[in-house]
Formats: C-alpha cells, sequence, structure tokens
C-alpha cells in the first residue's frame, strides 16, 4: 500500500468523525479548556504577583500576569493536542479498533493518519484559543494579538499533537503513555519559561530548556511584550519538530495496522 | 447494482520471517457466488482476506479486483466491497443509527441520503427498534448484524465475512446466513471464512478447503464430500480397531480413528457388504450417517476444524 495517497475528502472525513464525537460531549471538552487557565491564572497570578510583582523578560519589567498568560495559552495547546494524540488515539488504535474500522472504507492510511493528527491539533487550538480568550477578558493579552497568534497555536497543536500520536504508536499499553508525561511533558511545561522567565535556571539547564518547544512557541507567543532577535529560527525550529515528529509518528504507528 | 465485477486472487503468498502463512492461494470470486475459505484456526483465513482488501500486504502475489489491483489501489478498490472483519469495531461512541450515519460519511453519502440509508439498512439487518441503543447495549448477533449493515452501506459489489457468525447463538447464525443468502439474490459475490462445517455447507457454492496457508482442495461442498468420502460413513464403537482398519482396506475403504469411535467410509457402489461385515463383528455402538465436510476434512488433513 501506498503510504501517500489522501484525499481531501477522506482526511475531513476523518476529522469529522472525531468532531462527531467531541460535539455530543462539547459541554465537558470546553470545561478544562476556560476553567484549568482561569484557576492557573487565578492562582498564580493573584496568588503570586504580589511576592514577586514585575518579572524582567527581554530587558523590560513586565506585570507577572501578563507575562504568564502566553505561558498559559502554549500550555492549553500542549495537553490538549498531546493528550488527545498520545491517550484517545490509543484508545481508537488498541481498543476501539475505530483506526481499522476506517481502514475498511475507502480510505488509506493517510487519510486516517492526518484525520487523527489534525483532531489532535483541533483540539489543542481550541484548547489555546479558549485560553487566550480568557486572557483577554482579564485584559492580559489583546484580542488582535490574540487572532494573529492562531497560526501559532496551530503550529504548536500540530507539533503536539504529532508527539502525542508518536507516542500513541509506540506504547503497547495505555499505562506507558505516563512514561512519556513524566520525562517529556511535564518537564517541559514547567521548565520553557512558561510559570517563569528560564534565565533564572542555572545556565546550562536554561539552555537545554531552551531547545524544548515549547519554549520556542512560548517565546513566540509573548511576542506582544518583544521577541528574540533570533525569532525566526525559534519558528523554523517549530516546523522541524512538528516534521520529524509527524513523520516519525505515521511510520511507528502504520504496522500495527498493516503486516 | 452497477456492472458486476469479479475477484481473482493470484498466487498470494505471505510470509512473516521464515514462517509462510500462506502459500500461493489463487481463486477467483463471481458476481452472485459465495466461495468459502473453510479451515481450521492458524490455517491463514484472515491473513488471506486482509491481503483481498488491502491491509496485509502480499509477499508475493496480487489481488485482481475489477480494473483496481492491490495492494496498491486497495483505496479505491475499497469503494465497492463491504467488509466484516473478525473483531468487532463499531463505534462506541455513536448509536446504533450514527454508526451507520457516520460511516457512510466515508463514503461521500451524508445527510438525508445517509439517513435513508441507515433506515433501509437496519430494516434490511431487522434492527430498527434498536436505532437509537448504544452500541454496548446490542447482542452479539446484533452486533455482526450491525456490522454487516455497516459493510453495505456503499452497496458493494462483494462482500468479506470472515467467521462472521463465531460466538453466536444457533437463533443468530440462522439470522445471519438468512442475510448472506439475501445478498447473493442480489448478485453479490461473497467471501466467506468459517471453521463451521455446517455454515460452510449450507452458505457457499464453492469452497476452498486450507491447511498451514495451502489449499488442500477446492469444489462445490457436495462435490468435495462426493470425491474425497463418498455418500455415507459408518461410526463404530466396540471393535478391535486392527480389525476395523483390516476390513476397510479389504473393501478399499477409508478408515479413521476418531476419540472413541472409528470411521470407515461405506463405499457407494457396495455399501453394505462392508456395513454387513463390520456389524458381524457386534459393535457396542455402530451408526450409518451421510458422510460430510468434517470428514472431507479429516481425511485430507488428518485434523479437526476447530
Amino acid at each position: 500500500m501506498k503510504l501517500i495517497t489522501a484525499t481531501p475528502w477522506g482526511i475531513y472525513s476523518v476529522w469529522w468523525r472525531h468532531f462527531q464525537v467531541y460535539r455530543s460531549t462539547w459541554l465537558v471538552n470546553f470545561l478544562p479548556p476556560i476553567s484549568e487557565p482561569i484557576v492557573y491564572l487565578v492562582a498564580f497570578g493573584y496568588g503570586l504577583t504580589p511576592l514577586i510583582g514585575d518579572v524582567e523578560y527581554l530587558g523590560q519589567m513586565i506585570p507577572y500576569p501578563q507575562f504568564l498568560a502566553p505561558g498559559m495559552i502554549a500550555i492549553g495547546v500542549l495537553f490538549q493536542s498531546f493528550f488527545e494524540g498520545a491517550y484517545s488515539s490509543f484508545i481508537r488504535l488498541n481498543f476501539q479498533k475505530t483506526w481499522q474500522a476506517l481502514l475498511t472504507a475507502p480510505l488509506s492510511y493517510t487519510d486516517v493518519f492526518l484525520g487523527d493528527w489534525f483532531w489532535a491539533a483541533t483540539k489543542g487550538t481550541i484548547a489555546g484559543t479558549l485560553t487566550g480568550i480568557v486572557a483577554v477578558l482579564a485584559n492580559l493579552y489583546d484580542l488582535s494579538s490574540l487572532v494573529l497568534s492562531l497560526p501559532l497555536i496551530i503550529l504548536g497543536s500540530l507539533l503536539f499533537g504529532a508527539f502525542g500520536l508518536l507516542v500513541a504508536g509506540t506504547v503497547n499499553k495505555v499505562d506507558q503513555v505516563n512514561v512519556p508525561i513524566f520525562l517529556v511533558v511535564i518537564p517541559m511545561f514547567t521548565l520553557s519559561g512558561t510559570y517563569f522567565p528560564r534565565d533564572t535556571l542555572p545556565p546550562l539547564l536554561a539552555r537545554f530548556a531552551g531547545l524544548l518547544p515549547l519554549a520556542s512557541l512560548v517565546d513566540l507567543l509573548r511576542w506582544p511584550l518583544g521577541l528574540p532577535p533570533w525569532w525566526p529560527l525559534l519558528l523554523l525550529w517549530l516546523i522541524g519538530w512538528m516534521v520529524v515528529l509527524a513523520r516519525l509518528a505515521a511510520l511507528r504507528i502504520y504496522p500495527r495496522l498493516f503486516s | 447494482m452497477a456492472d458486476a465485477l469479479s475477484l481473482t486472487a493470484y498466487d498470494l503468498w505471505k510470509t512473516y520471517g521464515d514462517e509462510a502463512v500462506v502459500q500461493g492461494v489463487s481463486f477467483t470470486l463471481a458476481p452472485g457466488e459465495i466461495v468459502g475459505l473453510l479451515g481450521p484456526n492458524g490455517a491463514g483465513k484472515t491473513t488471506t482476506v486482509g491481503m483481498l482488501f488491502g491491509t496485509v500486504i502480499p509477499t508475493k502475489g496480487f489481488v485482481q479486483f475489477g480494473p483496481w489491483q492491490l495492494p496498491g489501489q486497495g483505496q479505491l478498490a475499497r469503494a465497492q466491497m463491504g467488509i466484516v472483519t473478525q473483531e468487532d469495531n463499531l463505534d462506541p461512541d455513536f448509536t446504533v443509527f450514527k454508526n451507520l450515519t457516520h460511516f457512510a460519511h466515508h463514503y461521500r453519502i451524508t445527510g438525508a441520503a445517509a439517513r435513508q440509508r441507515a433506515g433501509e439498512l437496519l430494516a434490511l439487518v431487522n434492527l430498527e427498534h434498536r436505532a437509537d441503543a448504544q452500541v454496548d447495549e446490542l447482542s452479539g448477533g446484533m452486533k455482526r448484524r450491525l456490522v454487516l449493515a455497516r459493510a453495505l452501506l456503499n452497496q458493494p459489489q462483494i462482500v468479506f465475512l470472515d467467521e462472521p457468525t463465531t460466538g453466536l447463538d444457533p437463533d443468530a447464525r440462522q439470522d445471519f446466513w438468512r442475510l448472506v443468502q439475501q445478498l447473493k439474490a442480489k448478485g453479490c459475490g461473497i467471501l466467506l471464512t468459517t471453521h463451521y462445517m455446517d455454515e460452510a455447507q449450507r452458505l457457499c457454492d464453492r469452497l476452498l478447503l486450507l491447511q498451514q496457508g495451502k489449499v488442500i482442495d477446492e469444489g462445490t461442498p457436495t462435490d468435495l464430500v462426493a470425491r474425497v468420502i463418498g455418500r455415507a460413513i459408518a461410526e463404530v464403537e466396540g471393535v478391535d480397531p486392527a480389525l476395523l482398519k483390516d476390513l476397510a482396506a479389504r473393501h478399499g475403504a477409508w478408515y479413521r480413528a476418531f476419540g472413541s469411535a472409528h470411521l470407515v467410509t461405506l463405499p457407494d457402489g457396495d455399501p453394505e457388504t462392508l456395513w454387513a461385515a463390520i456389524a458381524a463383528h457386534q459393535p457396542s455402538r455402530l451408526v450409518r450417517r451421510p458422510a460430510n465436510l468434517e470428514d472431507v476434512f479429516l481425511r485430507l488433513t488428518g485434523s479437526v476444524l476447530e
């Protein structure tokens, strides 16, 4: 079977199937991306701001909640797209056998893979956008900035959705999804400059943290506060990660469906 | 139905490492025909079906279905295929009705057309009354019927049924058989894999007997039984096996120990002489019955279907 034989309808059809499931429980699905940033912004923003005050970012002093808001958007993107790609796709692949059922229809592997991936990215985009709207309502991010940040939110969602799919195609038991969560996701979301500027870390650790894809996403999402001069490289870095992770994920899942 | 398409498998081989799971399987499935792949578990039936619709890539050989050649054009070919896999992969997130309407979307059947087709198919498989049920609420037989309905959404030219009645109770099996016969009457070509001898005998126009990935014989069920075994068989208990074996050899019959009993074919030309000879040894049990596919398989392979 040829690996790349995708049709727009095929991809859309798979995506649409996942959207129908989401739509049937939309209230539950909307809750985490709205409640989480509110909780975090209240807890960290109001709780820590009196202790921290302003933070230094790119040579200027920024009120802590304003610094935090783009980080929260990035975390929403990371969690929703990763978990959809890792847990939900694993379940569809190994328990519900949804992928196998889809391949009895006139869909190619690429259709099914891209449909699943784009759905994971859609969930990340919804989460990032909702978090952004909360930040806009809290006067921590401009609405126009949020609109202009949408391509970045989508790019981040594609990247972390691909990472989730790679995990789904690699682990053999659902519990094993916890391994990359503890080894990669948690260190990434805590160290990438989401909650505090990375230059407060020891230099070596700060350099390592700066290489994590979430760090690039957070730095780019903070563009209203300023961008480092090498920001095009950050963008390329994210695109590179996305391409590599998606390719690896496709290669890992393929043998689970075809022999 | 559009111009009827036939499917031909050309010398299909599948090996995993050193193990050859399918070895040179070739056959043709014509429109309106039911071809059965009959064999025990592990004979290579499911692997063969996988090669027919494109999820198992043949090590050698190919499949021609109408203008499409598989595995390369599996996606196009599947637009005219209906596939019932062994596993129940119904969508637990949807109701019975939505399992059909949402799956129809993959065939570009949407909106009112999808709802109408789903309604027709639920009527066909007698599940109209469970349209709003969740899949988990269905019995095993109902689930199989729903999978069949899903496989018919695109009005396929051929349907693959991979052990469709495994685990079903006798009533549910009868229901399923009735549906299969209706499909055949509509001109649908059907490939059925099964290890149930009665199912194969009842449904199939032609059978391929598979053992260890090889087709060991093929023909109509009646032809296979007549050619390999003959019309009748004697089941004997309580007679010295050596004696029975000798009797069978002298009458040109086939003998086989089978559990606590012994099987001896009764020659079509003169069954009575051998029957009387066996009876003369006063067996504790002596039964004459028509030969069947189980006997064929036992004679050809030395093992039973299970």
